[in-house]
């Protein structure tokens, strides 16, 4: 019986997400009406795609032990930059893209500059890029928005395959790829260990200027392709895209996904179930007709508990 | 050898006036009677929030819930005062929801050693949604007279405003400089073993410092409000950052152990003339958010090398 | 009343085990019945190397931690320290290497934390600083009390300390090693000071390896080695032969061995180093296939000086070569790729990640070897892991077991392993047997001799004695963050001699 216990506490401290994201499924399907159909499936994964596209970004932050505060804002940035680029300035499609991934890029990389070798702390540099970036978003777009965007464009993420748009598939491949780097990749260990203790790391060899350099790189350009596939799903490209609130949203989904808050901690595959968690609980409040400014009451719950379930799982480590 | 400390201060000090009253100049209408008491009516909000932020970072916390919090507390008043309550219930219960969530911010970094940045972001947050739920996301307005005149009445030719910051800023002052808790708060923040040594409750600290900085930003709140004579669900965003640049700029060490509430004060008017001056000068606060943001991150980063450099000074022989 | 002021009475403490649990049975023991007493009024030196005991026992005495076996008589009157408040409260002042002081705050308001005079509620400032000026005063120092703690010397923090004690009414002070920071015109300040108290009848029991402070400030004097009370000197019985013969007088029942030839081939230099701006420059050079000890006492700047070469610490100035090139201040993974590889002091915190396998920590400072296009690839890890752990001979349950549930020389060996497998061709060590039980100790050892035999570099730094003089083939020997001498294998490395440098300087 006690070997039947632990065994069972072991599989739920590796794969807690996934049973959260189980339970919640069976939950749903009972008592909501209307879940269980395979189009109401189509929809949760719709929805889920871009934000787990932010949210890899977002864990792999928080595995470092840091915070990512402006991914929200580099979303509405990189909207507004690839709709002007796309539309009005008409670049070809290819440039407007890899221009979107340069922006992500930049920003991560100021951001990483600033917390690694300005040793500002994360959640002050990441809060005061927000703004930022959201003011820069803000100019950039003169206060318009872009729509009605080049078909061209709109087809890197509305191209239907297999019953579901491109974006679904791009949101699978940025997860197989950070699968891969993080659970099997020099990349991924040494990323564990400085979470874990980057002073140990760093005497171990573990190069820690790069990795931290590195993630918030990863957060900047993830945001950025998120904002580009966002615009291109509503067909409107503005620099409120995102925001505070998506900020949270993805924090809430990596957290609930079993990424710890003090670092080391954290998976691909428990951020997939989390943002799929997440968005099941989405799916239910809009099919029970509860207002979404409930939703954002209750993701704050989400999160606590979550984060409560974290350290009661710790101390009883 | 206080004295040269004392001095630094008032040069600093002398430094940045001297150099606001110059940009200042630069702006027309700013140097007006009306507009500089506009000026500290506007920063009274940051000034407030700014008190309470003090002790928090002090102690080496940080508090994001203001955002949420200077919408929550006012909307639970308005509607209250909306039904008829009568208004000083009203506003009670205002500033009971935020004592409340002082407390939960309190309780999650004490007890639960849930990082404050996280909780408060989250208590931040809930309490925006909740505005939102409140009144389904519309603003509400139309208050009675007794409220309005609070925000924006004067006695002796003063803005109301102006009273209730130097109330609050005499309070913060009193806490940190004339009682023994001010002390044991700048002593969490300086060295919380030696606290700890001692028998002094971290926790009590903690759950006071919180409660007390909600208590602060639930009065800004009901404040804003009765400025406005409007409940925005969202009107708090725009003073999370400023409220943490008033600290910032005021010279509260971000890692903990310094400040005073002088000098977030201080910050608070800097934030709110540059504030003003920009809005004058036809500056999108969109774009002044951009400024407020480097200046922060500025500071942070010039204070934390200031304190490398005196640690490596005062170190010892090895 | 004739009872001495303190009395520690076979006080004894077990090592702990990594379930928390004491070791009653073991051979080691860090306190072994030790006696210990303090009369009224005097000024008791206690000498030991490092690892003697000197901090256990006066954290035991100090209320930080309980004694195992034994007891405390305050003049004739057992009592028990459940917490360091309580030893405070008994009238006993510890005072700190470290300074257990708040520098944001001023003079007065660290001496009366936690027990603020108010008056009407707010505090008593007025109180605060007359009575702090009387207490500074009492001390012959004229410092404002309202200065900022962060803004005085350490020798002036000393003296905040000292007078935050006898703000308590201490009967016992406690001062460990109080003037390592201090130049020659504070020690004399401080020394007044310690006279003041003692003509007061506070009794002061002085931790410190200075000779030459001995004579002149102190009445008595105990050595402890090894966990064991050895005896009491009074002052007129001092000679430094016999204190010495009385510190480090041990049998070496150990054999180590020695397998190795040292070459000729200097393989890194370390040229006019200074760890900080007010140590003196070190010197120093070492060999293929030697072993090379670095002798010191804790805080003498060896720990330092190893992190200065593998640039995880900033220093002053000064150069590092290794292999003819210029390595100076490179970071640790350029440095493990040249071949240099460090062990560190502290394996919980530094050495190993503890929440992580044995097998992730085995690899992590060479995962290149273990992987293929940046992936690593697991049978080619999991064979690495496995090698090393039966190399080794790191006993658990499996290499996926947690580093951080292995006992103390099971840790070290996966830090060895880790190491090994980037194959050094120099090896820094820090205290490579420290917490380890003696078997594991020689089998360490082994490993060390057989790393130098294939002719890596080693640099060896312990406070164990007999463990440097019988592994290394130099010695230098480092106080207060410089190298003072060097030793070479022969007739001069004893450990009276090298006791002798590192607590008297040069002869």
């Amino acid at each position: 019986m006690n070997a039947l216990l632990s065994s069972i506490r072991y599989f739920a401290k590796k794969n807690g997400s996934f049973l959260i994201f189980l339970i919640l499924a069976i939950i749903a399907s009972i008592a909501v009406p209307n879940f269980f159909a395979l189009d109401n499936f189509a929809i949760i994964i719709k929805q889920s795609a871009i934000p787990l596209i932010a949210c890899i970004g977002m864990t792999l932050v928080l595995m470092t032990g840091g915070i990512d505060l402006s991914m929200g804002y580099i979303v509405g940035f990189a909207s507004i930059t690839s709709g002007l680029l796309a539309k009005i300035y008409q670049w070809p499609i290819p440039a407007v893209v890899l221009a979107t991934f340069i922006v992500g890029i930049a920003f991560g990389s100021l951001n990483g500059f600033i917390i690694q070798f300005m040793k500002v702390p994360a959640f002050i540099t990441t809060l005061g890029s927000g703004y930022i970036i959201y003011g820069l978003a803000q100019i950039v777009s003169q206060g318009s928005i872009v729509s009605r965007l080049p078909e061209g464009f709109l087809a890197i993420g509305r191209t239907e395959m297999l019953g579901l748009p491109s974006s679904v598939f791009i949101a699978a491949v940025v997860l197989l790829i950070f699968y891969i780097i993080i659970n099997k990749g020099i990349f991924g260990r040494s990323l564990r260990a400085f979470g874990y203790n980057a002073k140990a790391a760093e005497v171990s060899g573990v190069p820690i200027s790069k990795i931290n350099v590195s993630v918030y790189i990863a957060s900047g350009l993830l945001a950025a392709l998120a904002g580009m596939l966002f615009t291109i799903r509503v067909n409107a490209a503005q620099p409120n895209m995102g925001g505070g609130n998506f900020n949270f949203e993805v924090i809430t989904a990596a957290i609930v996904g079993g990424t710890s808050l003090f670092g080391g901690v954290g998976s691909i595959t428990g951020t997939l179930f989390g943002v799929l968690s997440i968005k099941i609980i989405e799916n239910c409040i809009n099919l029970m007709g509860i207002s979404y400014h409930l939703y954002m009451a209750v993701q704050g719950v989400i999160i606590l508990i979550a984060i409560i379930f974290e350290n009661v799982k710790n101390k009883a480590l | 050898m206080k004295s040269r400390v004392y001095l630094k201060k008032i040069l600093g000090l002398i430094f940045l006036v001297a150099a606001f009253l110059i940009v200042a100049s630069f702006v027309p209408n700013f140097l007006t009677i009306s507009n500089l008491l506009n000026v500290v009516r506007q920063s009274s909000i940051i000034g407030i929030c700014a008190v309470g932020m003090t002790l928090v970072i002090i102690i080496k916390g940080i508090d994001l819930s203001i955002s949420g919090l200077l919408a929550f507390s006012p909307m639970v008043s308005g509607i209250l005062m909306l039904h008829g309550h009568n208004i000083f219930f009203s506003l009670a219960a205002g500033i009971l929801v935020g004592l409340s969530m002082g407390f939960f911010n309190g309780l999650m970094v004490s007890t639960l050693s849930v990082p404050a940045f996280i909780t408060t972001l989250v208590v931040g947050q809930v309490s925006e949604g909740l505005s939102l739920i409140m009144n389904g996301g519309r603003s509400i307005g139309g208050f009675p007279d007794s409220y309005v005149f609070l925000g924006n009445g004067t006695l002796f030719g003063i803005p109301i405003s102006d009273y209730l910051m130097l109330i609050f800023f005499l309070i913060g002052f009193i806490i940190l400089k004339f009682t023994s808790l001010g002390n044991h708060i700048l002593a969490l923040g300086g060295n919380e073993t030696v606290l700890r040594q001692e028998g002094i409750s971290v926790t009590k600290i903690q759950f006071f410092v919180y409660v007390f900085a909600s208590f602060c930003t639930s009065v800004a709140g009901l404040l804003l409000s009765a400025q406005l004579d409007t409940v925005h669900p969202i009107q708090g965003e725009a003073y999370q950052l400023d409220s943490i640049a008033a600290c910032v700029i005021g010279g509260v060490d971000m890692a903990g152990g310094y400040g005073s509430v002088s000098m977030a004060m201080v910050g608070a008017l800097i934030i709110g003339s540059l504030r003003n001056s920009l809005n004058l000068l036809g500056v999108h606060p969109f774009m002044q958010n951009i400024f407020v943001g480097i200046i922060i991150i500025s500071i942070v980063f010039i204070t934390g090398r200031i304190r490398q450099r005196n640690r490596k000074a005062t170190r010892g022989v090895l | 009343m004739n009872a001495p002021l303190l009395q520690m009475k076979n006080i004894t403490k077990f090592i702990y085990g990594t379930d928390g649990k004491p070791i009653k049975n073991s051979d080691v023991k860090i306190l072994r019945s030790v006696n210990f007493e303090l009369l009224a009024g005097e000024v008791h030196v206690l000498v030991g190397e490092n690892g003697a005991g000197k901090s256990t026992l006066m954290k035991i005495l100090g209320g930080l931690i309980p004694p195992d076996e034994g007891q405390i008589f305050l003049k004739g009157r057992a009592v028990e320290f459940h917490n360091a408040r309580t030893a405070r409260t008994n009238g006993i002042a510890f005072i700190h290497q470290e300074l257990n002081l708040c520098s944001n705050l001023d003079i007065a308001h660290n001496i009366f934390l936690g027990r603020e005079p108010t008056k009407h509620g707010f505090r008593d400032k007025e109180t605060m600083y007359i009575k702090s000026k009387e207490l500074l005063q009492s001390l012959s120092t004229d410092i404002n009390p309202s200065t900022l703690v962060g803004r005085l010397s350490t020798a002036q923090q000393q003296i905040v300390e000292i007078a935050k004690a006898l703000s308590y009414d201490s009967k016992i002070v406690i001062m460990d090693e109080p003037t390592a920071s201090l130049t020659a015109r504070e020690i004399a300040i401080l020394f007044d000071l310690i006279r003041k108290m003692s003509s007061k009848g506070i009794g002061i029991i002085y931790i410190s390896h200075r000779f030459e402070e001995f004579r002149e400030i102190g009445d008595r004097l105990s050595v402890l080695r090894d966990g064991q009370y050895i005896g009491t000197l009074s002052m007129d019985e001092f000679k430094p032969d016999k204190v010495i013969q009385m510190m480090v007088g041990r049998t070496i029942n150990e054999f180590f061995p020695s397998s190795h030839i040292p070459t000729d081939e200097v393989i890194l230099r370390v040229i006019g180093l200074k760890l900080t701006s007010k140590t003196k420059p070190i010197n120093i050079m070492v060999r293929k296939g030697e072993i090379l000890g670095i002798g010191g006492l804790v805080g003498s700047g060896r720990t330092e000086l190893a992190k200065s070469i593998f640039g995880i610490r900033d220093f002053e100035d000064g150069n590092v070569e290794y292999q003819g090139k210029n390595i100076t201040r490179k970071k640790p993974y350029q440095l493990i790729d040249e071949g240099i590889a460090y062990l560190t002091e502290d394996r919980k915190q530094e050495g190993l990640i503890s929440e992580m396998t044995i097998r992730e920590n085995l690899t992590l400072s060479s995962l290149k070897k273990v992987s293929r296009v940046g992936l690593i690839s697991p049978s080619r890890e999991h064979e690495t892991a496995n090698r090393l752990t039966k190399e080794l001979s790191i006993v658990a349950r499996s290499i996926e077991q947690l580093v951080g549930t292995l006992s103390g020389g099971n840790q070290q060996r996966c830090v060895f392993g880790k190491w090994l497998n980037t194959d050094p061709k120099l090896l820094i060590l820090d205290e490579p047997t420290r917490g380890i039980d003696i078997n594991a100790k020689a089998e360490i050892h082994k490993i060390i001799d057989d790393i130098a035999a294939s002719g890596v570099a080693v640099i060896m730094i312990s406070s164990e004695l007999p463990e440097l003089i019988g592994m290394s083939d130099r010695i230098y020997i480092m106080r207060t963050g410089s190298v003072i001498a060097e030793v070479q294998k022969g007739p001069e490395m004893t450990q009276e001699r090298i006791i002798e440098y590192i607590c008297a300087g040069c002869p």
